[in-house]
């Protein structure tokens, strides 16, 4: 089954939609969905032209695409299991928070705490993400526990907060501390990022630019060859963050 | 005219004597009267259990540091949402709810009046824009004077006038209620690293005493005539052993009023372990009772622990930090410049665990061993044994044998060596526990003047209906039912209004704060002292000029003038 949501034109187009209706699951039961607007609860058709092609018996076979200005709607695939979501331009806030399986796929930018807390599945953004991608929510003890998150554009601070399982892998440039409380998985940066890894206890990282300002809590172990995007990359090893005593491995690109 | 009669209803007002009788209620105006005109709104409680509005004594439910364990804990607040119905806002969180959450499940309850158990006197205004935001309950501020440096002063200088003059000015100022000593002297000791281990230990710098601190506030407080008395965290709160330190502590209490205690004893349950590692902790709560009955000048809330998740919070900033090391999850820290400081983590009190078995039973023993129910009253020091939600769950367990003897089913195999609970045959009955929940609170805390928890004429209209028939239901055998109908009030009325019925709240409320002004020789007022001044000027980040509390923060306050005896 594949649903279309388009969104209508609107008064008021900057009211952010709280959408954490819109994952597969409930779109297979055919509950009545309902989002809101600012403080008003909608249905569905209030907000978008909905057009449902075809059958699905379980949630795997649905998919859902967004369209039009989506910019504004957050939290969309919050707790998804199964399915797949794809959204043709920007998305809100806290998108894919806590999904445990399925795909969501965004061509345009995320904005910020996408895949927050996530515990598994794919989520693949072909532009940029904001701050705390992949990241834990303010006051939990751990961020994103399974699954993967791509982002081919740069992403901004505290990417990877928290991290504690799966991969989050950055394609371009990262903003200030990446990494930072690091508990497990991986983190992997194409670009350059500022201050790296504090406090990291575990996990891996890799920067394959430049790590700007490295913490001095870093001890180096030497140098390893790393491959990335077909090439062989001479990497310095770091462990730390050893203020915390942490058992963390930071890889950073030799030159 | 607002006028309500309330029909049937049977009674139990233990501050007028009333031990359970089938009356009538007559309410005009937000106060009770004698009878009522023909118009009257009636409400017909079909025999239904009738109590004054519950108070409770010591919860932490508003200020920073209960704020900080909302923001601190996402999970916790993602646990009870509830969403916006009729005049019912938005609410969220389970142990650190938000203030309409609290607001509404205590109203829920039949609590309408409630005491913060530690406000900082620095961060008094945003308790008060909380207070302001807790609609259904009056509200009550304890203000800590635990590690305040110029009590500590005071105390070094053996000036018991000076430190009264300290507490009149500070209470003034931040629109407090009552003295709040939590750990004298250990939270401030923690500010240079350390703590204090018995009420003998020196606070560093200061070169005071726990005992000192709390002889000197004892007398302040009787010197000030304020309505509550001193209302004492003991030190070593969670230590293994640390029932000596109790007993030291209350020993020292001399009997100073007439009609309330003079030492009010919070969270006895923290405080009444034996043993001298976590391996080996026992109850001793019997030592801890013992010492109670035989002393009318003590009162103590129980502090239960029920089993679950839940967020611990207090000033005592030290003991938070050896609970972090031991669970070494979430821990935050706070210090309030020259005042005092606080920590909270969040805790699982688990069935699987001995320690946590033995709290559990020690509350409980407090509560049935104190012979009179007046001297101990039914607290979860709220939200750090439990949230207050549990209560009808407490009032069930001390009402019911039984379910105590099912519950000790569940624990852990050994809690039976460690804990006298179960030879214990006491079962609570209504009245006492009518006691415990509001009458008691309402002398300890001095505010029976002002027409709290009774139900006499001229007394507030704030009154709890239940959908219990005391005469038809046995508690020791129907605790379900018990414990559903505490739950659940049938009507909550506050102030001559219904606010709650039947779980639903019906208004939006307003609330009053109550604060306390001793008047005081002006020779003694702070404000005018150049000492005073000069080292507030020194040493505070803020100005003396903006520190009170100004009466906007207090739509609706209420001050309680009492005349210092100077």
């Amino acid at each position: 089954m594949r649903v279309i949501l388009e969104t209508k034109p609107r008064k008021k187009p900057k009211i952010p939609i709280e959408a954490e209706a819109i994952i597969p699951q409930n779109f297979l039961l055919k509950n009545d969905i309902r989002v809101y607007e600012g403080n008003k609860e909608r249905t569905l058709d209030e907000i978008f032209y909905v057009t449902t092609e075809g059958p699905a018996v379980s949630a795997d076979q649905v998919e859902i695409v967004l369209s039009g200005e989506t910019g504004v709607i957050k939290r969309v695939g919050e707790y998804m299991n199964a399915g797949r979501i794809v959204i043709e331009g920007d998305i809100g806030m806290h998108c894919g928070n806590f999904m445990s399986a399925g795909e969501i796929i965004i061509r345009g930018n995320a904005d910020a705490w996408l895949g927050r807390e996530m515990r598994g599945g794919v989520i693949r953004c072909e532009g940029n993400a904001d701050h705390y991608c992949g990241a834990g929510y303010r006051g939990e003890k751990r961020g994103m526990r399974g699954g993967t998150i791509e982002v081919l554009g740069n992403a901004g601070d505290f990417t990877a907060e928290y991290l504690s399982g799966g991969e989050v892998r950055i394609m371009g440039d990262c903003g200030d501390l990446p990494g930072v409380e690091m508990r497990g998985g991986t983190l992997i940066i194409g670009g350059d990022c500022h201050r790296p890894c504090g406090n990291m206890t575990g996990g891996t990282c890799m920067v394959f630019g430049t790590a700007r300002a490295l913490l001095p809590t870093f001890v180096n172990a030497g140098s390893e060859e790393r491959e990335f995007c077909g090439q062989r990359v001479e990497m310095n090893v770091f462990r730390g963050d050893v203020a915390n005593r942490g058992k963390g491995t930071l890889f950073v690109r030799k030159k | 005219m607002a006028e309500l009669l309330i029909r049937n209803a049977f009674v139990i007002d233990p501050l007028s004597g009333i031990r359970g009788e089938i009356k009538d209620i007559a309410i005009r105006d937000g106060k009770i009267v004698e009878d009522t005109g023909a118009n009257a709104e009636v409400i017909d409680a079909q025999g239904c259990l009738t109590l004054p509005g519950g108070i409770d004594s010591h919860s932490h439910v508003c200020g920073t540091k209960v704020n900080f364990g909302r923001y601190m804990s996402p999970e916790d607040m993602r646990a009870g949402r509830t969403s916006r119905k009729g005049v019912m806002h938005v609410t969220s969180g389970y142990s650190v709810p938000t203030t309409f959450g609290n607001s509404y499940r205590y109203s829920t309850m039949g609590y309408t009046t409630v005491l913060e158990g530690a406000m900082a006197p620095l961060e008094a205004r945003h308790t008060h824009e909380e207070f302001t935001a807790t609609p259904h309950q009056d509200m009550l501020a304890n203000t800590l004077f635990d590690g305040n440096w110029s009590v500590m002063e005071a105390v070094r200088d053996k000036d018991v006038k000076r430190a009264a003059a300290v507490v009149a000015w500070t209470l003034a100022a931040v629109k407090g209620f009552a003295i709040k000593l939590t750990n004298p002297g250990g939270t401030e000791a923690w500010g240079f690293g350390k703590d204090v281990h018995s009420i003998h230990d020196t606070v560093p710098h200061f070169g005071v005493t726990p005992a000192e601190i709390i002889d000197t506030m004892i007398r302040a407080n009787e010197i000030l005539n304020l309505p509550h008395s001193v209302h004492l965290h003991c030190n070593n709160l969670g230590v293994p052993g640390n029932y000596q330190t109790t007993l030291e502590t209350i020993e020292r209490v001399p009997d100073l009023h007439a009609r309330r205690q003079t030492l009010y004893l919070t969270h006895a349950q923290f405080h009444s372990y034996g043993g001298s590692t976590w391996k080996d902790i026992s109850s001793k709560s019997e030592d801890i009772a013992r010492m109670v009955n035989a002393r009318p000048q003590v009162a103590i809330d129980m502090g239960q622990v029920m089993f679950g998740r839940t967020t611990t919070m207090t000033a005592d900033g030290p003991m938070e930090f050896k609970l972090y090391m031991l669970h070494q999850n979430k821990w935050s820290n706070h210090d309030v410049e020259l005042e005092t400081g606080s920590g909270i983590i969040p805790v699982f009190y688990s069935r699987k665990s001995l320690v946590n078995c033995v709290m559990w039973a020690i509350g409980l023993e407090l509560a049935l061993l104190t012979r009179d129910p007046w001297q101990c009253m039914l607290s979860t020091d709220n939200p750090n044994g439990a949230p207050f939600i549990k209560y009808p769950e407490i009032i069930a367990l001390l009402m019911s044998r039984r379910f105590r003897d099912r519950e000790s089913e569940l624990l852990e195999p050994r809690t039976g060596h460690y804990v006298p609970l179960f030879a214990i045959d006491r079962e609570l009955d209504w009245y006492e526990i009518a006691v415990m929940t509001r009458a008691a609170q309402a002398k300890a805390l001095g505010i029976t003047s002002i027409g709290k928890g009774h139900l006499s004429p001229g007394a507030e209209a704030d009154i709890a209906i239940y959908p219990l028939k005391p005469q038809e239901i046995d508690p020791s055998a129907e605790y379900k039912q018990v414990m559903a109908g505490f739950g659940k009030t049938r009507y909550t009325i506050k102030r001559g209004r219904v606010v709650s019925r039947d779980g639903e709240v019906v208004v939006e409320g307003a609330n009053s704060t109550i604060w306390t002004k001793a008047r005081i020789p002006p020779e003694l007022d702070l404000s005018s002292d150049p000492e005073f001044v000069k080292k507030f000027e020194q040493y505070y980040t803020v100005r003396m000029s903006n520190y009170p509390v100004q009466d906007v923060y207090l739509p609706r306050g209420v001050c309680i003038g009492t005349e210092a005896s100077l």
